[in-house]
């Protein structure tokens, strides 16, 4: 179907005619499909919202499924010979490693974490390190960012190792690879939120389900690396220890891996980064720790609670990404190390340091953290809060106040958009996100975005995606308009990309769920908060890709264009901009990933749509509705993803060629 | 570069006196297509008379060797010359089935390479002959020392075993005082010395080099290629070079086979490929090469005339035409050529001139086999 159209354009005319006129023929064919199929499909079923005709009810076989899991969950032997010791296993890991934290006391932990990061990653991040551990003691979250780091551990460890085996066979087996790199690609765009449910039915709500669905979500970043990094070997050498004689276990041992380090570590900072996310959302379903004291503080609005739980996961962010990031490129780097604590010898003064800490503690009896010295800030925090309330909520001369501007975003964006959307024709809406799809990708990703919409309607929560859908696009085009304009600065003026680098290093490290903090104390509760941490979350991403797009634009041709005379907005406009065309393509489809997959956390907040249903879903135990909403997530989220997908025009006419 | 050439003259004549040994190399009708069935390429008639363009058109195969036979000689430095895309890289591969051939047959020291199973190949990749690459191929995250010892390392040899021949073989490269490096930190140069000393620290029959110097600084090249003629007069080791570049191939080779298109158009000494190019392709290649260096005397010989037997200036048979001008001019007189004390002929001015214009014919006093058969035939030297 698309080769009729791609062959036509006569190659002679350029790049940009052939270009227009792929296009239009694109268009000409979907019109003329259109004008076929829709008057059938309005006949029989009307147009409007998705036909109930269409739609398949699975409240009631999801409903079956729960009751039976739910009353064979100890007789069944899935549950007792398998899940079970799964469950089980994973209770006993996580609770084992809480207790050796606990154990080793508030001093132990410390200053063990500080002198493990003096190890991998120099003197600086170790005093980083050590102080954040204080400071959540300060807070007094000592015990829960315990019970998240012993989450984190497990979590990551199996992540890791299931990661590394799904990575190796991608990297060493061509059919595993080409098997397996769409299912990881595809679960990397999809958001955090969705997979919680069905582990949460599988397993019941607890640490298990939590530890199952975080891992789920953290292996394949490192899957994804090592098997890159396995397949970037540098062939040359490949062939040259081929030359040698060497064994495949020996390529593999000696050069592959040792080659392949660097996309290894980054694979484990990106996990780590990934799990910790996840395993502060999967306080949802139980998980506990940290996320948890967000979750209770944010469902009774306690901001000052909230704060004081957020920050120690926002500090555990950082260094843990830091540490991670540091050893990496310890990696790459020549440095000759010639201290005299290098290598294991370093190593084996850190544990007996650690172990002297712990031992110390414990005599001194002061093995938890002591109460008298923790600062409640949640009192503090909340009376600047109810000051803002106050003051600057409404009310405030000439520029209005947060809450008069929520509220005027709402009803004059949110709700003109979403109204517009469920005003559509569902076939029309099908018809829109065909095109786009195709024109920007292929079609293979116009078919995907327009099965993947089809099922949204066909599970029946067609209106609720369009409120998440007008949410999602409410927040990338103020993502993409404050990203861009950022990105564009940042490109022009080096000092202020500078001032903005640790910004946006400390921004991108932040889980999801603390984005949703500082936009209740701001805003209050409702949609135009969620849509608003959706923005905050996403724009780091935006502005770091622009910024790099419009940098790396060929430096021949911005001098060829200011040797012209151009002055900087038309160089900007007239070089910069279409060249930088890929960039900023792959910003907007990071924007609408990252944007979505806050907005249906903002489900949290009173975001309502598909995220409430998942919340909803949870609490009240009725996962059928939970998994419909999980599912129409997941839905949009490939829809999106596809939508705003480019592919290389090249790769594009290739396959058209064979 | 005078001094090269009298190097290979005299490794050449190493050879010759033990005429008894087989080749170490023997290579007969060797075919490596790439592509879809390529395997019915080498076999099919009509599809072997192709040229590239109409085969791959034809059947989407290319044929990077096609038909190709030499044999390589114990201490010899043969050399495979071709420009990019000649086959000449991929053949070298195929030699240790790093590439595995289409067809033909591949023999070292008369035992059949094809035949041989995994260890058996292992066994010769590890001990019979290993191979110097262009883009180096070291392991980044190793020291030199490491690199050089992990060919040991992967034969099993322990670790000091093979750190102490590693060291020896570092010193012999002059890397000493580097050991403790890693590659990222050396000079291009110095990173192809590791690349050598790691090929030598096996020990092995045959050294294969593949374009082992194109990626360095011409001077550096150059030094290079003085190392592998010291090497070679050190050890008279065996050795098969590929190059693109003609005066290496002149400078090192004791024989080169000239490919083109994955054929061998000639093969002979250095003098046969300038003094009688097989075809016009050749004669193009050559054209610029400053003949004087490359031809011998015997080239520019006449018979010995009327009363031209007295004593004076005489020059051995190998000399190279630059230096018979020298001494010509010098005399003023024809010089005579002495094989031992048998007189073979005469050179004068014009004889030399015909030679540095180009002009003169091989003649009859050139020894062994001068031209290949039609080109597209590749020639088996007895």
């Amino acid at each position: 179907m698309a080769t009729a159209t791609a062959s036509t354009p006569a190659r002679d005319t350029g790049i940009g005619a052939l270009l227009r006129h792929r296009a239009v023929g694109k268009l000409l064919l979907l019109a003329v499909a259109a004008a076929v199929v829709v008057p059938i499909l309005n006949a029989k079923w009307a147009s409007g919202a998705w036909p109930d005709a269409l739609t398949v009810d699975l409240t009631e076989p999801l409903g079956r499924t729960t009751d039976w899991i739910i009353d064979n969950r100890d007789s069944h032997w899935l549950f007792t010979y398998f899940l079970g010791h799964v469950s089980n296993a994973i209770v006993l890991s996580v609770r084992g490693v809480y207790l050796v934290l606990l154990a080793a006391g508030w001093a132990g932990v410390t200053i063990g974490a500080g002198l493990i990061a003096w190890r991998v990653a120099g003197v600086k991040l170790a005093v980083m390190a050590s102080t954040a551990f204080a400071v959540c003691g300060l807070l007094g979250m000592w015990v829960p960012t315990m019970q998240t780091l012993a989450l984190m551990t497990v979590a990551v460890l199996a992540s890791v190792v299931i990661g590394l085996l799904l990575g190796l066979a991608g990297g060493l087996n061509d059919r595993a690879f080409r098997i397996l790199r769409p299912v990881l690609d595809t679960m990397q765009v999809l958001p955090a939120y969705a997979y919680l449910l069905p582990f949460a039915l599988v397993f019941g709500m607890g640490v298990p389900a939590a530890i199952i669905a975080t891992v789920v979500y953290a292996a394949p970043p490192m899957a994804r690396l090592t098997a890159l990094g396995l397949r970037g070997a540098d062939g040359g050498v490949m062939e040259a220890v081929t030359s040698l004689g060497a064994t495949g276990r020996q390529r593999l041992l000696s050069a592959r891996l040792p080659l392949a380090l660097k996309e290894l570590l980054l694979g484990v900072n990106q996990t780590i980064m990934m799990a910790l996310s996840m395993a502060v959302i999967a306080s949802v379903i139980g998980a506990g720790g940290l996320g948890d004291r967000v979750y209770q503080a944010l469902s009774t609005v306690d901001v000052g609670q909230a704060l004081a739980a957020g920050i120690p996961i926002v500090l555990l962010a950082v260094v843990l990404d830091r540490v991670t990031g540091a050893a990496g490129e310890r990696v790459g780097a020549h440095a000759e190390d010639n201290s005299p604590l290098r290598g294991p010898r370093g190593w084996s003064v850190a544990a007996a340091v650690t172990v002297v800490a712990a031992l110390a503690a414990r005599f001194a009896d002061r093995v938890d953290w002591p109460t008298d010295w923790v600062v409640n800030i949640a009192p503090s925090v909340n009376t600047a809060k109810e000051w803002m309330v106050d003051h600057i909520y409404t009310g405030v001369p000439v520029v209005g106040g947060t809450a008069d501007w929520a509220a005027n975003f709402t009803e004059w964006v949110l709700n003109p958009v979403r109204d517009g959307l469920q005003g559509l024709p569902w076939w029309s809406v099908l018809l829109i996100v065909a095109a786009l799809a195709w024109l920007i990708g292929t079609w293979q990703t116009a078919l995907t975005a327009v099965a993947a919409m089809g099922a949204i309607g066909v599970l029946g929560v067609w209106n609720k995606s369009l409120d998440t859908l007008a949410q999602v696009l409410a927040g990338v085009a103020v993502t993409l308009v404050l990203g861009f304009a950022t990105g564009i600065a940042a490109s022009r003026s080096k000092r202020f990309e500078r001032l903005l680098r640790p910004v946006l290093d400390v921004f991108q490290t932040m889980p999801q769920f603390v984005y949703l903090i500082p936009v209740v104390a701001l805003f209050g509760i409702g949609r135009a908060p969620a849509v608003a941490a959706a923005v905050v979350y996403a724009l780091p991403a935006v502005v770091r890709i622009t910024t790099q797009g419009l940098r790396q634009v060929d430096a021949a041709a911005m001098e060829s264009s200011r040797s012209l005379g151009a002055t900087g907005w038309q160089q900007l406009r007239q070089v910069q901009l279409p060249l930088a065309r890929p960039a900023l393509m792959l910003a907007l489809n990071q924007g609408v990933v990252l944007v979505l997959a806050v907005v249906v956390i903002g489900g949290l907040v009173g975001g309502g749509a598909l995220g409430y249903d998942v919340v909803f879903g949870i609490a009240q135990g009725d996962l059928a509705t939970g998994l419909v909403a999980g599912v129409a997530i997941v839905c949009l989220g490939l829809m999106l993803d596809r939508v705003t997908q480019p592919t290389t025009r090249r790769e594009h006419s290739a396959k058209k060629g064979a | 570069m005078s001094e090269a050439v009298v190097t290979s003259k005299d490794t050449s004549e190493d050879t010759s006196e033990a005429p008894g040994d087989g080749p170490v190399f023997a290579v007969e009708n060797l075919w490596k297509v790439f592509g879809p069935r390529a395997e019915r390429i080498p076999g099919d008639s009509e599809l072997t008379a192709l040229d590239p363009a109409e085969l791959r058109e034809r059947t989407g195969c290319t044929a990077a060797v096609r038909d190709v036979s030499f044999e390589v000689k114990k201490g010899e430095v043969f050399v495979v010359m071709g420009l990019s895309g000649s086959g000449k890289s991929t053949l070298v591969r195929c030699l240790t089935r790093l590439i595995e051939p289409t067809s033909g047959s591949i023999r070292i020291d008369g035992e059949d390479v094809l035949a041989m199973d995994r260890a058996r190949l292992r066994e010769l990749r590890r001990h019979r002959a290993s191979m110097v690459f262009q883009h180096f191929g070291l392991l980044p995250h190793r020291s030199v020392l490491d690199n050089v010892a992990y060919g040991l390392e992967i034969q099993g040899v322990g670790r000091a075993e093979r750190r102490a021949k590693a060291l020896e073989v570092v010193k012999k490269v002059g890397l000493e005082g580097l050991e403790q490096r890693k590659p990222g930190q050396l000079s291009g140069g110095q990173q192809q010395r590791v690349g050598l000393a790691r090929a030598l620290a096996v020990d092995p029959e045959v050294l294969l080099f593949d374009e082992p110097f194109s990626a360095l600084d011409p001077l550096i090249r150059r030094d290079m290629q003085e190392e592998v003629v010291r090497l070679h007069r050190e050890e008279g080791r065996t050795m098969v070079f590929i190059t693109h570049d003609l005066s290496e191939a002149l400078k090192l080779g004791d024989r080169i086979a000239l490919m083109r298109d994955g054929r061998v158009v000639q093969l002979g000494t250095p003098e046969e490929i300038v003094g009688s190019p097989a075809d016009d392709y050749v004669r193009d290649f050559v054209r610029d090469v400053a003949r004087a260096d490359v031809m011998s005397v015997r080239s520019a010989m006449r018979p010995v005339g009327e009363g031209e037997e007295t004593p004076g200036a005489a020059l051995a048979p190998d000399a190279k035409v630059t230096e018979a001008i020298e001494a010509v001019a010098r005399s003023g007189f024809p010089v005579r050529v002495m094989d031992g004390k048998r007189c073979l002929g005469v050179v004068d001015h014009a004889g030399l001139l015909a030679v540095v214009a180009g002009t003169a014919t091989a003649g009859p006093a050139t020894p062994g086999p001068a031209r290949t058969p039609a080109p597209g035939k590749g020639e088996v030297v007895a």
